[in-house]
């Protein structure tokens, strides 16, 4: 099966080939890249100018799945994967039981197979029973599928602990994934601690509370020499310790959420839940300094940290409302329209963030679209506008902070290993009207 | 003309509430010479979920004062609930035939919810740390009443400020009367992060005292030394405790208040307590607060809830 993409205008982060192009794609792969491609007998797809990006790769996912299903199923956010763009997610192994053994790790695999949108790299956890005091066995999930390891949604509080298992993750070339938060610090918090979160009398989580544990991390790597992985960065403190890490060449990669690149505090106030997560929306400051970090390198990657709740949960008061919020429909768009349309990064620094970079961390497919490579990529339209609408996400999670938000930088069409999974809004096996692949391409081949 | 809910006084003008404080006036004047029936015929259910004596009594007076009939729901604790969501709660209590709510709980933010799905007046109690706007509001009536012009006055508040719900309303509505507010306090009760813009923090009571015209003393909970945010509450009174050497600094004319209930020994010390009481009684404002709790209560329940 071949089909040519034409009227493409490519952005490949990992060539830097950012211009008008065509894009052959043959069993799953891309065939070839080129200004023009002739005398292929293939179907044909226009997208009349329209962005190409590598498949979007989200590292930091919460899929739910087992035992959150009223919250999102690997099915449901898998489609909300590629209808925003995503072909890769890995889905983080705070589930009921957790990915903390082969048979959940398998299991979630299997759904996501069935599910075939996109692909999913499950993250192993890094203790068992995500409770900090012995490792997981790493080896084992390793040989079952995991792509890193984490017990993200809280820290491993021992750092004698965090150490050795940083140590045998090493051996297996595998990414620590470290939720940094000191629990002493952080404790019953609920919010930044800053002028809104004082004025509503609600605890506090102070950027101390991340910032002393991004140096812990970051001095164990010192040692260890591993692949050390820093999610959800949201403090100007952590990023000066990534600074002061990067000049003494310890080796780390960090990651920032759409929610705390565009939101501050005051997205929380009058108590709106939609907008609680930990870590906590910050101070305007703390915002610059994250995207200053982005812009300089410290921070490389881009991540959802796609959390989906369900509305009765989040109806609850402020202090019971749990963490959390939904980012793989909104992510895109968000961020085409509040940093690429604003000048403060270029689609190419977008693409890499979102592709390239999270793939190398994790160490899978993605991120090019160089001939040989995965047909993973995503079709973005830079000049359709819409509007951010929860009641049409794909996830069961219908937490946003961003309900209303006007965007453009829409993703049309997502592929999968050369399928499109998503076109227009509509996700395969999902939506009914779904086209089939003759409607997609026109047989109009060649030229 | 009112909002329909008392639960944030920064969604108030200065308008507003001086129309409540000229009604808490008319009221005490009048309680006691007259029998009042604004509230005839209507039931307000009064709902505590925390420890209270004045609040609620006064509540309840006044609802009684207005001509009306108290519904009470007193649980000791919130684990009364069995599982019922604090919606359903409410909504029952206001099916029994309710004009309004009067409610306490330590849930910050639950009222802003709450009053969004009921359709009869919310009338905040005391909403953990967030506020607790009746307070102010016989705060203010009582420094006007012992005399004091509220632009340009000098209210110092003294103690645990970060878990104070009386001094968040107090800083939503004191600047906009023209009152000076300044804060002295331990960092771990009063973070830099939470004084206001253009507010004075001092870290030192003695140093303070000389600027007040009112000082305002919060109480100190045990629970704050079990927490570590006090390493003793001997501590904090040997820092930030008012006493006999704290009364020397003060100007000749300075007011004392407490919400209440007062920790002797802790915020105040016995011996400073006592020389006010026999020395100065009349700058001690604490009864006074208690008493105009009533009227200005009155006076919310009659404009939000009565024909106002």
């Amino acid at each position: 099966m071949k089909v040519l993409i034409k009227g493409c205008f490519l952005c490949d982060p990992c060539s830097g080939w950012e211009g008008p192009a065509e894009i052959l794609v043959k069993e799953g792969k891309i065939e070839a890249v080129a200004p023009s491609i002739e005398g292929v007998d293939a179907p044909v797809m226009d997208i009349k100018g329209c962005y190409v990006f590598p498949g979007l790769v989200d590292m930091h996912v919460h899929l739910r799945e087992p035992g959150g299903e009223s919250k999102e199923t690997v099915f449901t956010g898998c489609a909300a994967a590629v209808a925003g763009g995503f072909a890769s997610v890995a889905c983080m192994p705070n589930t009921s039981p957790p990915l903390d053994r082969k048979e959940t790790m398998l299991y979630v695999q299997q759904r996501a197979a069935s599910a075939g949108l996109a692909r999913v790299y499950p993250i192993g956890a890094l203790t068992k029973e995500l409770r900090g005091l012995e490792p997981a066995p790493l080896w084992e999930l390793a040989r079952e599928g995991a792509r890193g390891f984490s017990d993200d949604g809280r820290p491993v509080k021992d750092g004698g602990v965090l150490y050795k298992i940083m140590q045998w993750a090493s051996l297996l070339g595998l990414p620590v994934i470290s939720h940094c938060e000191e629990l002493s610090l952080s404790a019953g918090g609920a919010v930044h601690a800053g002028p809104c979160g004082y004025r509503m009398g609600l605890p506090v989580i102070p950027s101390c509370s991340e910032a002393v544990i991004v140096a812990r991390e970051l001095l164990l790597n010192r040692e260890v020499k591993g692949k050390l992985h820093l999610a959800h960065i949201s403090c100007k403190e952590s990023v000066e310790l990534l600074g002061w890490a990067r000049e003494r060449g310890i080796d780390f990669t960090a990651e920032v959420t759409p929610h705390h690149l565009l939101l501050t505090e005051e997205a929380v106030e009058s108590f709106n839940t939609d907008a609680k997560m930990n870590p906590p929306l910050r101070s305007p400051e703390d915002r610059d300094s994250l995207l200053q970090a982005l812009r300089d390198g410290l921070i490389n990657i881009i991540a959802t940290d796609h959390a989906p709740h369900t509305s009765w949960e989040k109806e609850k008061d402020f202090l019971n409302a749990p963490f959390g919020v939904v980012g793989l429909e909104t992510a895109l768009p968000l961020l085409w329209t509040e940093l690429v349309e604003k000048k403060l990064l270029s689609p190419l620094e977008l693409a890499g963030l979102m592709s390239l970079n999270p793939a190398k961390a994790l160490g899978v497919p993605g991120g090019t679209l160089a001939p040989g490579s995965p047909a993973d990529l995503v079709v973005v339209d830079a000049n359709r506008e819409s509007e951010v609408a929860p009641e049409k996400f794909f996830s069961r999670g219908r937490n946003t902070p961003f309900k209303g938000w006007k965007v453009k930088g829409l993703p049309v069409l997502t592929m999968v290993e050369g399928d499109v999974k998503m076109y227009e809004g509509l996700v395969k096996g999902f939506s009914e009207n779904f086209p089939s692949p003759a409607e997609l391409f026109s047989e109009a081949g060649g030229s | 003309m009112f909002a329909k809910d008392l639960i944030d006084l920064s969604s108030f003008s200065l308008g507003e509430l001086e129309s409540i404080l000229e009604r808490a006036a008319f009221y005490r004047e009048e309680t006691g010479r007259r029998t009042f029936r604004v509230l005839e015929g209507h039931n307000i259910t009064v709902s505590f979920w925390e420890h209270s004596t004045r609040t609620r009594l006064s509540f309840e007076l006044a609802i009684k004062e207005l001509g009306g009939r108290v519904v009470g729901y007193y649980p000791e604790t919130a684990s009364e609930q069995k599982g019922e969501t604090m919606e359903d709660t409410v909504k029952t209590l206001i099916s029994l035939g309710s004009s309004a709510v009067v409610f306490r709980h330590s849930l910050p933010g639950l009222f802003h919810r709450l009053a969004q799905k009921v359709e009869v007046p919310f009338i905040s109690a005391g909403e953990g740390c967030y506020q607790h706007p009746t307070q102010t509001l016989l705060d203010i009536f009582t420094m006007r009443q012992a005399g004091f012009d509220l632009q340009g006055l000098k209210v110092l508040m003294v103690g645990d400020i970060l878990h104070s719900r009386v001094a968040r309303s107090h800083m939503c509505a004191l600047p906009l009367f023209g009152v000076e507010v300044a804060f002295a306090a331990p960092p771990p009760l009063l973070p830099d992060g939470m004084v206001p813009p253009g507010a004075t923090c001092y870290r030192n009571l003695e140093e303070a005292l000389p600027w007040a015209d009112v000082v305002y003393l919060l109480r100190v909970q045990k629970e704050r030394q079990e927490q570590g945010l006090v390493p003793s509450l001997g501590e904090y009174a040997a820092l930030f405790g008012l006493n006999l050497a704290g009364l020397s600094r003060v100007k000749s004319g300075t007011c004392f208040m407490h919400p209440g209930p007062i920790n002797p020994g802790v915020e105040i010390s016995h011996e400073a307590l006592r020389a006010l009481e026999n020395v100065a009684p009349e700058r001690v404002l604490f009864r006074k607060q208690v008493k105009n709790g009533l009227y200005v209560r009155m006076a919310v329940l009659d404009l939000l809830v009565g024909s106002g």
